[in-house]
């Protein structure tokens, strides 16, 4: 009678799992992790589509709506009765008893939101030419002027809700491209390290605490002060990301250098070199996969750091800066009193940072406890 | 043993020694370890922690490179070669020859490798143009020989239990039909029951493809039942080598009397007469001067203090390393039914 | 029952512990593991009991119970009647797992000594200070005395150079030494019962043949009852006056060490005897070796544990009823059908069963083939 033909199907499966399906099994376990990946998802799609999705392009401000609140909607009409979202164009008053400039709403035309409305052109990706857009406002007369913003506006008048949208183009990739680099740094550079000892290891690591000695912001400063003032944004974009990653790689390497280490020694490579496999191919076969789960873990928590990272640069004036847009160039403008006292609405990247962070954060989190995929 | 008058010579291990030096000391893992193999024998390899025989068994498949001494190799054709010094297209010709079985089945299998991969691992090392239905074939046939179920094979390590596993090992090791094979603490690691089938698979696999074994183990029962030699190490060195009932029956080293004398027998009505070992055993980075193991030996004279005995022949085919080993009248097992009253 | 009870131990000698009807059930996803299902077995003062049994047969978490330091998730019913020092014949699973009555037991009446001597001790205190823990804890507050007293139970247990030992950290000492100084610190407190759970199996065959030695004095010494845990057959035979053999979950085979090794009854204590060599003895062809490997006790079908690797299974029989663990002769028990019907002893020993097994064998080996995958 045999013992093994009692076992069921889900059995069967554990057995022919392997480590990345039980890893992801467990990873759908986990429910912050699950949500994580879904706002993720979203927010990725989000900056895929940001021109399509942002109803305003990034030089499209309007002096009328300068430091303007976000624009109030309305649902039903003046008779209670319920006719859509709608929008009245803004203009400046000037309060005779304050002396203070207000809002005032133009009540003479309704401008209802249209979805997947016709607007400014844009290119699609780069290079697919569109004019539709999430949604518009339309004058139900045909006028024009008026402008949904749906989280306020900024000192020239830009939609914040766009510059937001397009700014976490720049925001959430810089990160993946630079971690990237850094990934591919960390391999080489802590697995020659980790696999060779001796002499190799000993200068790699020496170079690698020296880097981590910089202080950061200094060299950052250094390093950014060395880009020309006028290059056109993409390039700018390529140098930010060099420069972050420079430094962060040695974080990686030295866990790598640690995997090997600890991997070298075990006894499957032993069996392997003494059955006659190449160096290299006990490197890529045995030690690389024997630590991949732990990279991806720790890459997962370094991408946050990056966001914060390019987020801070910016903010410094030291990253991106305009006429390019990203969350930490949107915070850089931030950096006065009258973004608290008079308008908070500035301050929404915040959240869009905070809530990315966290994305991560729990992703990692939740990916580091399924890691351990044989328990 | 019939063996003995076509008993051809595969191995022949001659003052072999690794150290492992660090900034304060140097431990001589293996000093100047000699021995014969013929082809066909197991050789049991025997001591306690700090021995070396890990470390010696792992030098002659070249797991590690050993500081000195040779290891010569006499292959199916052509003429024997140094093992260890050999260039590196020999050695990707040699190198299936002598092959290693580990002891850890739960270290020894790569987790993230179907038991497939890992079976054919080697093969795909070897021989890079043999083609996948070929490899396949071959892997199938190995795990059907070592006793795994073939359709089980695309599971992952995991999935197994420490016995399949060791056999997997086996299979690994065998697929690339080696001559020599070194089980380091090959069943060690398993449970009784489990250690006799794993014992019984490697004797008949013996017998069907022709193997030799060197079988390192601490377990005295084991090593006597599967070997047709005995090599007893100490702190380095070989104490003693000698065909297994003539070690057991005859040893001629105190430390083999000792060792033997500890070892429980499973049997209650046979009284535990243990011969004491004063002390520890030494540490193998400050080993004592003279004799290695003048410290806990009850036959202890001045001559050991001072110089190290020379490991030599004192009968045919039994090796001994003690000043005094033709005076001494130790104590082995008996194996005549009727208590021929001799040694013990 | 009556009739077991009888038999398992004269009832005039003192008890120190009864087992009754020990079950230990863990709850899984997959459903709930029957890892010990109904096990009986009592000790007598200054008597050895050997618990033998190999990975899966459930004899840790026995050993466990009677501490009651299984983990939380284990389920544990039956009776582990001990006889306490002030309270008479108490059951310890009555008792609150953290509560002061089972830690007045734990280390002064009960004591434990482990296989791994080298991970039992915290690396952070040194050993004098770790023994010294338990006599502060159950003997006397007093620190002088307190280290008196450890310090001559580490003379006691063979410790050289006492004084000077007493004030090193573990990583100072080898794997004897270690196991000497946890056997003081079991011992310290002269505990009633010492559970040994595979001493030895950690150490060199010459230490552990000076363990085993140690222990035995000190057993005398202090006529102190032992449960000594372990899956040696050697050892076993050197320690042991009674043994128990255990087999997924339940007991299978209790016998004086004597007739257990001279007339095993149940198919898997000569299984086990089988598959050893007895050292000093002439080569066999071929060990025994029992077909299979331990299923996973979870969803067990109904009939004997054993059935499927056995070689004298009855179906029918061995596969639908459990065997009851009943007297075969005298003080010799066993759980086996195909053992039953009156039978004293099988008559068939060792070596009888391993060569009547070859016949068995051919078949087994090539389901052996399939089973053992």
């Amino acid at each position: 009678m045999s013992i093994f033909m009692k076992k069921k199907k889900s059995d069967e499966d554990y057995y022919l799992a392997s480590q990345w399906t039980l890893m992801g099994r467990k990873l759908m376990h986990h429910k912050l992790a699950k949500f994580s990946i879904v706002l993720l998802l979203i927010l990725y799609t989000l900056a895929l589509f940001a021109p399509f999705v942002a109803p305003y392009g990034l030089d499209d401000y309007d002096s009328n709506y300068k430091n303007s609140a976000p624009t109030t909607i309305h649902w039903v009409d003046e008779n209670g009765k319920f006719v859509g979202p709608y929008v009245y164009k803004m203009t400046y008053v000037n309060n005779r008893e304050t002396f203070k400039r207000e809002w005032a709403e133009d009540t003479s035309e309704k401008f209802f939101v249209k979805f997947f409305a016709e607007g400014k052109e844009y290119k699609l990706f780069g290079f697919i030419p569109c004019n539709r857009h999430l949604f518009e406002v339309v004058g139900e007369n045909g006028g024009t002027g008026a402008k949904i913003m749906l989280f306020g506006a900024d000192s020239l008048g830009n939609d914040l809700f766009s510059r937001i949208l397009f700014g976490s183009q720049i925001s959430l990739t810089i990160p993946f491209a630079g971690t990237l680099i850094s990934f591919v740094l960390g391999i080489i550079l802590g697995g020659i390290s980790g696999y060779f000892g001796g002499l190799v290891d000993t200068v790699i690591q020496r170079v690698i605490e020296v880097l981590t000695a910089l202080p950061t912001i200094p060299l950052w400063m250094a390093l950014s002060a060395a880009i020309p003032a006028d290059i056109p944004v993409p390039t700018m974009y390529l140098y930010i990301t060099v420069i972050i990653s420079f430094i962060s790689w040695t974080g990686l390497a030295r866990t790598v250098r640690g995997k090997f280490i600890s991997l070298r020694n075990e006894e499957f490579v032993m069996a392997a070199q003494v059955a006659g496999v190449s160096t290299r191919k006990v490197m890529t076969k045995h030690l690389v996969p024997g630590f991949m789960s732990y990279l991806i873990v720790n890459l997962t928590l370094g991408i946050p750091s990056m966001i914060i990272g390019e987020t801070s640069m910016s903010f410094l004036g030291l990253g991106m800066r305009a006429p390019a847009t990203s969350w930490g160039v949107l915070l850089k403008e931030t950096q006065d009193i009258t973004s608290i006292a008079q308008y908070p609405w500035r301050l929404i990247p915040l959240v869009a940072v905070i809530v990315t962070v966290l994305a991560f954060n729990f992703l990692g989190d939740g990916m580091r406890d399924a890691a351990d995929p044989y328990k | 043993m019939a063996k003995k008058e076509n008993a051809k010579k595969i191995l022949e291990i001659n003052h072999l020694s690794k150290d492992f030096p660090s900034k304060k000391v140097c431990v001589h893992a293996v000093s100047d370890v000699s021995f014969e193999v013929n082809e066909g024998e197991t050789i049991g390899i025997v001591g306690e922690s700090g021995c070396g025989k890990t470390t010696m068994g792992r030098c002659v498949v070249r797991a590690i490179e050993a500081t000195a001494g040779e290891v010569k190799y006499y292959p199916a054709e052509g003429e024997p070669v140094n093992f260890l010094t050999i260039d590196k297209a020999k050695m990707k010709e040699l190198r299936k020859d002598i092959q290693m079985i580990f002891q850890n089945p739960y270290s020894s299998l790569d987790p993230r490798m179907t038991v497939v991969d890992i079976i054919k691992e080697p093969l795909q090392a070897n021989f890079p143009k043999m083609g996948k239905a070929e490899m396949e074939e071959k892997v199938m046939d190995m795990a059907a020989k070592v006793g795994l179920n073939v359709s089980y094979l695309k599971r992952y390590p995991h999935a197994f239990s420490g016995g399949q596993r060791q056999r997997i090992g086996i299979a690994r090791a065998l697929v690339l039909k080696p001559r020599v094979i070194v089980c380091d603490e090959a069943v060690s690691a398993l449970d009784v029951s489990i250690q006799a089938q794993v014992i019984n698979l490697l004797k008949d696999l013996q017998k069907d493809m022709n193997l030799t074994y060197i079988f390192i183990s601490h377990d005295l029962s084991v090593v006597e039942h599967i070997s047709d030699k005995v090599g007893v190490m100490y702190l380095g060195k070989m104490v003693e080598y000698a065909e297994t009932e003539e070690l057991f029956s005859r040893p001629r080293h105190p430390y083999t009397e000792a060792l033997m004398s500890a070892v429980p027998v499973a049997d209650p009505e046979v009284k535990m007469d243990r011969i004491p070992l004063a002390g520890e055993i030494p540490n193998p980075a400050n080993p004592p001067s003279g004799c290695y193991f003048h410290t806990r030996c009850r036959y202890c004279r001045e001559k050991c203090k001072e110089c190290a005995p020379e490991y030599r022949e004192v009968e045919p085919g039994h090796f001994v390393a003690c000043h005094f080993a033709e005076e001494l009248e130790l104590r082995g097992f008996n194996y005549d039914e009727e208590a021929k009253d001799g040694n013990k | 029952m009556e009739e077991k009870e009888k038999v398992n131990a004269k009832p005039e000698q003192d008890l120190v512990l009864d087992v009754r009807d020990l079950k230990i059930n863990i709850e899984l996803d997959e459903g709930t593991l029957t890892a010990v299902r109904g096990v009986n077995f009592n000790i007598r003062r200054g008597e050895t009991l050997g618990l033998v049994g190999e990975s899966g047969c459930g004899k840790s978490l026995t050993s466990k119970a009677i501490l009651g330091i299984n983990d939380k998730k284990c389920k544990t019913t039956g009776e582990i009647i001990f006889d306490t020092n002030d309270k008479g014949m108490v059951n310890l699973l009555d008792l609150k797992p953290k509560g002061k009555e089972i830690r007045e037991v734990r280390g002064k009446q009960i004591s434990m000594v482990f296989q791994e001597p080298m991970v039992a001790f915290s690396p952070l205190y040194t050993i004098g200070n770790q023994i010294n823990e338990c006599t502060r804890l159950h003997i006397t507050k007093d620190k002088k005395k307190s280290k008196e007293i450890s310090l001559e139970m580490m003379k006691k247990v063979g410790i050289a150079n006492a004084e000077k030992r007493y004030d090193q950290y573990p990583h100072e000492f080898s794997g004897g030494m270690l196991q000497r100084a946890l056997i003081a610190m079991a011992l310290v407190c002269n505990p009633k019962l010492l559970i040994a759970d595979e001493p030895t199996t950690a150490l060199d065959v010459t230490i552990q043949a000076q363990i085993l030695e140690l222990m035995k004095e000190l057993q005398k010494d202090l006529n102190m009852a032992i449960l000594f845990i372990t899956h040696d057959l050697g050892t076993v035979a050197a320690m042991c006056d009674r043994v128990a053999v255990m087999y997924l979950g339940k007991i299978v085979e209790v016998a004086p060490v004597k007739d257990i090794y001279a007339n095993p009854m149940h198919p898997y204590t000569q299984g086990l005897i089988g598959s050893v060599h007895k050292i000093g003895t002439k080569k066999e062809e071929r060990l025994f070796s029992i077909e299979g490997t331990v299923p996973l006790a979870l969803n067990l079908p109904p009939g004997c544990g054993f059935y499927d690797r056995c070689h004298k299974r009855i179906e029918g029989v061995c596969n639908v009823k459990e065997p009851e663990l009943v007297e075969m002769s005298d003080g010799h028990m066993a759980a086996c059908h195909a053992c039953a019907g009156g039978c004293k002893g099988c008559g068939q020993n060792t070596a009888e069963a391993a060569t009547a097994a070859p016949e068995m064998s051919a078949v087994a080996e090539e389901k052996g083939a399939e089973i053992n995958g």
